[in-house]
C-alpha cells in the first residue's frame, strides 16, 4: 500500500467558517446535535446570538474580509422567530448582501443564510457538511488580508 | 418652457420679501466658467448672485442639517435627484417639513466638467458659458459656440436619471419634465460586471478599490451619510484598521454601500466628490437594483414609505432553505 | 473599565470532553491568550469542586472577568453566573464557550482537530470576555395568575395543582367536556378498572374548585407577552375573552392515529383499540370468538419512527379483557416488540398469557396480512420463531395505532413560540434537565402533548410543570436576563430605524432629558418590553444602540479572534 504523500496532506485546504447561531432554534439545533453525536466537519466555530436578526452586515463583510473563508447565518424557519420577525429581516438583508458580495467577487456559498430549528440536530450536521464541502471546493477566501 | 437664472433670482428674491423664508441655499458661479458653487443667502438682495444651468452639479440638501436651529424658513433649491435626497431626510427626521421651503427646477440633465473638456479638447478657462439646449448643450468657447450632444458629456447618473422633475416641493419653477429621452436600462452596467466570473469581478473591484486613500470625501458628501459619530470613526470597536489595504478598502465600501441600501438615491455625488475616480455609483446602483427587484422599492419617493430593509412581507423570496 | 483580569476553566467533562480534546493543551493555550491570569482544567467544572474552584480563583487571582469552557450555556450558564455571583463577581462578567456539544462531541474522530478547534473557540470566548460589563438585571412583576390549555388529565392535574396552592387558573378546554382522551377509555392499565371514578373525582374537584376559571369549549386565539406578563385571548363559545396570566402550562395531548392499513375503515370488523374500548364502554361490542390484535400499526416506520409508548400495554389488556368476557375466545396478540417495563407491567404481561392470549412476533419485512372482502376471515402472519406462515380465524381485528400530536400544535407554538419536535410534538428545553419546561421562559409542558405518556406519567407531568410554574408565580417577580437594549443619546440621531424593526414596540423617540442634549430627539428603550434581540443594534446605521451582552465590540472581537486579527 502506498502511503499518501505527507506533503499534500499538510497542504490540504480547509477552510474556516463562521456560524452566527440564534439561541433559539440554531444553537438549540447544534447542542441537540452534540447531544446525538453526529459527526462532522470541524472547520465551522460558532457564535451564538439571540437572534439572526442581531447579526450586522458589517460582521459578514468584516470576518470575510478577515480572511474566514465563509460565514453562515443559521435562524429560525421563517414564521418560528423567537422574537416573531427577526428572521424575516435577517432574510431581507441577507438578500441584499448576498448579492452585493457576488458582485464584488465573494462567491455566493461564501455567505448562506438557513434555517435550523431547536429539533433539527441532523440538519445542523447536514448544513455544516455541505458548507465545508462547498467552501472546501472553492479554495481560500481571495479577498481575506489583500494587499 | 425650461427656468433660467432669472427666474430663480426673482422668484428667491420674492420669497424673502413676502416673509416665506429667512435663508436660501442656492447655486452661484464659482471659480470658473465651468463650476458653479453652493451659495447661503439671508437676503432677498444677495438672490442676484444666484445662477441656474446645466453646471449646478451639487446636492444641497445635506446643507439644511446645518439650518436646523435657525429662525424662519429655510428655503432651498432642489433638482430630481436632490428631492429624493430631502424625502429620506424627512423619512429619516433628520428634517422639518416645516422648516423648510422647497424650490424645485425640472432638469435636463447635468454636464460631467471632464467629460465635456475632454471632447472639447479644451481647457477649463476657455469655456464661457454652456446652456441647455434639448438633446444637446451649447457651450460658448472663445472661438464661438459649439453644439455638444448630451450623451457624450452627462454625469454618469444623468444618464440613467428618472426623476428629473422633482418628487417634491413647494414651488416649481419652470416646466415639468417627465422623462429623458436618452433613458433606456439602468441598470445596463451593473449587469456587464454581474456577468463576470467571481475572478474577473474580484480582479477589477481589486484594481478600482486598491486607489482608494480612505479621505471619505464620498461619505461626507453623501446626502443621506447623517450619522453624528460615523462607525468607521469610533475608537471601540474599531471597524477598519488604519491600513490603507485593499481588504480594509473593501470593508469601507461594502459597508458604506450597504448602510445607504434602500436610501441611496443616485445623486452621483460620492462619484462626484471621489479624487481617486472609483466607480463608487457600480456599488450603490447594484443594491439599488436588487432592491428593486427583490422588494419593488424606490428610495426617496414617499416620505410614508417604509425602507425596504426595516420591513418585509412573510412571502419574501426565501432562497436559501 | 478596570484591567480585565481573565480566569479560564477548562472542563474535562470526565471523558466527555476530555477523551477528545486534549484538555491540558488547551488550558495551556489559554494561559497564553491576552488578559488571561488564571487558567485550569476540571473534571468536572459544574462539580461543587469545579464551582467552588471558581469561586476561590475569583478571589485568590482577583480574577474579574470568568470563562468556562464546558457544555452549553442554554442548560449551565445560570449556574456559572450563580457561582460567580456568590463570589461577589458581577454575574454578567462570566462567559460560556461551548466546547461539547459543539466539538467533542461532534468530532470524536478527530482528536487533533477538536484541540484546535477547542483552543480557538476559547480564544474567542476571552476575546468577548475582555469587553464584558457588569449589568443590573431589569426586575418585573409577576401576575399571580395561570393559564392551563387543554383539560385532560395532566391539563386538570395541573390546574388542580396550582389553584390548590392559591392561585388563580385559567383552564382552557376546546372540547365542551372536561376529561380528554380519559372519557374514551374503557378499563385503565394495570388496575383494570373503569376510569369513570377517577375522571369523574378530577372534573368534579376542577368545577368546584374557587380558584379555577373554567372556559369551556374554548381555544386560545393569541397570546403576546413575557414571564410574568402575558395577554391571552381565546374565543369562548362564539365570544371573544381576554385576560392576563404570569405563566402558561400547555397540556393539549394528542389524537389517536386512524390507519390506512389493514383495510382499516373498509371492513366492519377491524377496529383501532379505541373504537373497542368505546364499544365496550357502550356495550356494543356483541359477539366474538377468534380475536387477533396487531401492534405498531402505523408506528415505528420510516414516516413515523418513533415507539408510541402505550400501545404494548393497551393491547395487552383488552386481550385479557377479551378472555375475560368470553374465555372460549382465541385471542392473538401479533406484535413486533413487546414493551412491559417495570415491575407491574411485566407481572400484566405474564397474567394475560396466563390467562390464554397468545403472542406472536411479526417482522416489519412480513407484516401480518388481511383474508376477506366483506368481513375479516383471517389474518395470514409469518411466525418468526416456527419460521412459517400461520393463519389464524379472525372474526375481530383490533390495531394498536400510536398517538400522534394534534393537528393545532403547530398554530399554538407559532402563537406561544416554543418549538416543536420531530414528528410534531412539542420540545422541551432540555430532555433530562428540564422536562416539564419550554426554552421560553414561563412556559410549560405537561402530558401527551409533548410525547406519548400514559395517566400516570400524564398526572406526574402535570403536577411536575405545576410546581416549576408556581416558582414564578410565588416569587412574585422575576429578573429579566440583562441583554436589553441601550442607546447612547450622545450619538444617535433620532433616525427612528430601531423604532421600524423593534417587534415588540419597546422603543420610541423621545426628547431627551439628559443634560447637555435637551430637547435633542433620541431614541429611548422601555427595558421591561424589550425582550434582548438586538434586531435594533443590527440596523442603527451609527450603532447608537448597542444589546447588552452582545455588544459590537464583543461580537467583533470574538471575529477578529477567529480570523488572527487583535
Amino acid at each position: 500500500m502506498k502511503l499518501p504523500d505527507t506533503k499534500e496532506v499538510q497542504t490540504e485546504f480547509k477552510p474556516k467558517i463562521l456560524a452566527f447561531c440564534c439561541n433559539w432554534c440554531a444553537y438549540a439545533g447544534a447542542d441537540l446535535a452534540g447531544v446525538s453525536r453526529f459527526q462532522m466537519p470541524t472547520n465551522v466555530r460558532v457564535i451564538r446570538v439571540m437572534c439572526s436578526g442581531r447579526v450586522p452586515p458589517e460582521l459578514v463583510i468584516r470576518a470575510l474580509a478577515n480572511g474566514l473563508d465563509g460565514v453562515m447565518i443559521l435562524g429560525c424557519h421563517p414564521g418560528e422567530c423567537h422574537y416573531s420577525e427577526g428572521n424575516y429581516l435577517t432574510r431581507r438583508r441577507a438578500h441584499v448582501l448576498k448579492r452585493l458580495l457576488s458582485y464584488i467577487g465573494i462567491e455566493p456559498d461564501r455567505f448562506q443564510l438557513r434555517w435550523v430549528s431547536a429539533a433539527e440536530g441532523a440538519k445542523f450536521s447536514a448544513v455544516v457538511k455541505e458548507a465545508a464541502d462547498k467552501i472546501t471546493a472553492l479554495g481560500p477566501n481571495r479577498w481575506g488580508d489583500k494587499r | 418652457m425650461k427656468a433660467t437664472s432669472e427666474e430663480v433670482k426673482t422668484s428667491v428674491k420674492k420669497l424673502f420679501e413676502d416673509g416665506s423664508i429667512g435663508h436660501f441655499i442656492g447655486y452661484e458661479m464659482g471659480s470658473d466658467s465651468l463650476r458653479v458653487t453652493p451659495c447661503f443667502l439671508k437676503s432677498g438682495q444677495a438672490a442676484s448672485r444666484l445662477v441656474w444651468n446645466p453646471l449646478c452639479a451639487n446636492n444641497l440638501s445635506k446643507y439644511l442639517l446645518d439650518f436646523g436651529k435657525v429662525e424662519g424658513k429655510v428655503g432651498i433649491m432642489v433638482k430630481g435627484c436632490d428631492s429624493r435626497s430631502v424625502v429620506e431626510l424627512l423619512k429619516e427626521h433628520q428634517i422639518d417639513r416645516d422648516k423648510v421651503f422647497i424650490v424645485g427646477v425640472p432638469c435636463s440633465g447635468i454636464v460631467d466638467r471632464e467629460k465635456l473638456l475632454a471632447v472639447l479638447g479644451v481647457s477649463p478657462g476657455e469655456v464661457v458659458a454652456v446652456e441647455d439646449d434639448g438633446d444637446a448643450f451649447l457651450v460658448t468657447i472663445k472661438e464661438g459656440t459649439r453644439r455638444v450632444k448630451k450623451e457624450q458629456v452627462l454625469r454618469g447618473e444623468c444618464l440613467v436619471c428618472r426623476y428629473p422633475t422633482p418628487v417634491i416641493y413647494d414651488m416649481l419653477i419652470g416646466e415639468a419634465v417627465s422623462s429623458l429621452p436618452w433613458v433606456g436600462d439602468d441598470y445596463s452596467s451593473v449587469k456587464e460586471l454581474e456577468a463576470l466570473s467571481s475572478e474577473e469581478k474580484e480582479r477589477y473591484w481589486s484594481s478600482e478599490l486598491s486607489r482608494c486613500i480612505r479621505c471619505y470625501a464620498c461619505r461626507n458628501i453623501c446626502p443621506v451619510c447623517t450619522c453624528v459619530e460615523c462607525i468607521f470613526d469610533k475608537k471601540a470597536p474599531r471597524w477598519l484598521s488604519k491600513a490603507s489595504d485593499v481588504s480594509e478598502n473593501l470593508v469601507y465600501h461594502l459597508v458604506r454601500a450597504f448602510h445607504v441600501a434602500g436610501r441611496c438615491v443616485d445623486c452621483g455625488e460620492c462619484e462626484r466628490a471621489c479624487p481617486m475616480h472609483i466607480p463608487l455609483r457600480s456599488l450603490n446602483k447594484k443594491v439599488e437594483k436588487d432592491i428593486l427587484e427583490l422588494f419593488g422599492y424606490t428610495a426617496g419617493i414617499d416620505v410614508e414609505q417604509q425602507p425596504p430593509l426595516t420591513t418585509y412581507q412573510a412571502g419574501d423570496l426565501d432562497e436559501f432553505l | 473599565m478596570a484591567i480585565p483580569r481573565i480566569g479560564v476553566f477548562i472542563c474535562h467533562c470526565g471523558t466527555n470532553i476530555g477523551g477528545v480534546v486534549n484538555v491540558p493543551e488547551v488550558v495551556e493555550y489559554a494561559k497564553g491568550l491576552p488578559y488571561v491570569v488564571h487558567a485550569e482544567a476540571n473534571l468536572y467544572t459544574c462539580s461543587e469542586e469545579g464551582i467552588s474552584s471558581i469561586k476561590n480563583n475569583i478571589k485568590e487571582h482577583n480574577l474579574n472577568r470568568v470563562v468556562v469552557a464546558s457544555c452549553t450555556p442554554r442548560t449551565h450558564q445560570p449556574l456559572f453566573r450563580n457561582a460567580c455571583a456568590d463570589a461577589g463577581l458581577n454575574p454578567y462578567l462570566f462567559e460560556f464557550v461551548n466546547i461539547r456539544e459543539h466539538c467533542s462531541w461532534i468530532h470524536m474522530q478527530n482528536r487533533r482537530e477538536a484541540t484546535e478547534k477547542a483552543k480557538e473557540l476559547v480564544k474567542m470566548g476571552v476575546a468577548k470576555a475582555r469587553w464584558l460589563e457588569a449589568q443590573e438585571e431589569f426586575e418585573s412583576e409577576v401576575y399571580p395568575a395561570a393559564m392551563v390549555i387543554g383539560g385532560g388529565v395532566a391539563g386538570m392535574s395541573a390546574a388542580l395543582n396550582l389553584a390548590n396552592q392559591g392561585f388563580e387558573v385559567h383552564l382552557v378546554e376546546k372540547e365542551p367536556e372536561l376529561g380528554g382522551r380519559l372519557l374514551n377509555l374503557n378499563r385503565l392499565f394495570p388496575i383494570n378498572k373503569a376510569p369513570d371514578e377517577l375522571v369523574e373525582s378530577i372534573v368534579k374537584a376542577v368545577e368546584s374548585h374557587s380558584k379555577i376559571k373554567l372556559h369551556m369549549p374554548a381555544v386560545v386565539k393569541a397570546a403576546s407577552g413575557y414571564i410574568g406578563n402575558f395577554d391571552v385571548s381565546i374565543d369562548e363559545d362564539g365570544q371573544e375573552t381576554s385576560f392576563k396570566v404570569g405563566v402558561i402550562i400547555v397540556a393539549t395531548g394528542a389524537q389517536v392515529l386512524k390507519p390506512e392499513l389493514y383495510r382499516y375503515g373498509k371492513l366492519a370488523n377491524v377496529l383501532t383499540h379505541l373504537d373497542l374500548e368505546q364499544r365496550l364502554k357502550d356495550g356494543e361490542l356483541g359477539e366474538f370468538q377468534n380475536v387477533v390484535m396487531i401492534n405498531c400499526v402505523g408506528a415505528r416506520i420510516p414516516e413515523r419512527p418513533y415507539c408510541s409508548r402505550l400501545c404494548c400495554m393497551t393491547a395487552i389488556k383488552n386481550a385479557a379483557l377479551m378472555k375475560e368476557i368470553n374465555p372460549e375466545a382465541k385471542v392473538y396478540v401479533l406484535h413486533r416488540d413487546l414493551m412491559t417495563y417495570g415491575v407491574e407491567f411485566e407481572e400484566y404481561y405474564r397474567k394475560a398469557k396466563e390467562a390464554g392470549v397468545r403472542f406472536i412476533r411479526y417482522t416489519p419485512s412480513k407484516p401480518p396480512k388481511v383474508v376477506g372482502t366483506k368481513k375479516v376471515k383471517s389474518v395470514k402472519v409469518y411466525d418468526e420463531l416456527m419460521d412459517m406462515e400461520v393463519e389464524l380465524p379472525c372474526d375481530l381485528l383490533v390495531l394498536a395505532t400510536p398517538l400522534i400530536p394534534n393537528d393545532d400544535n403547530e398554530e399554538l407554538s407559532r402563537m406561544l413560540k416554543v418549538p416543536i419536535g420531530d414528528g410534531g410534538f412539542f420540545l422541551e428545553a432540555h430532555v433530562k434537565l428540564r422536562p416539564v419546561e419550554f426554552a421560553t421562559d414561563g412556559i410549560y409542558v405537561a402530558g401527551t402533548c409533548r410525547w406519548p405518556a400514559d395517566i400516570r406519567e400524564s398526572v406526574a407531568q402535570g403536577y411536575a410543570a405545576a410546581s416549576e410554574a408556581a416558582i414564578p408565580l410565588r416569587q412574585g417577580l422575576v429578573k429579566v436576563e440583562a441583554i436589553t437594549a441601550t442607546v447612547d443619546p450622545r450619538i444617535c440621531k433620532g433616525c427612528g430605524t430601531c423604532v421600524l424593526v423593534c417587534p415588540f414596540d419597546a422603543i420610541e423617540l423621545k426628547e431627551s432629558k439628559i443634560r447637555g442634549l435637551e430637547g435633542k430627539i433620541v431614541a429611548e428603550v422601555n427595558a421591561a418590553l424589550c425582550k434582548g434581540c438586538g434586531l435594533c443594534a443590527a440596523a442603527c446605521p451609527n450603532r447608537a444602540i448597542q444589546q447588552r451582552g452582545f455588544t459590537d465590540v464583543q461580537l467583533l472581537s470574538m471575529v477578529n479572534a477567529l480570523s488572527g486579527k487583535r
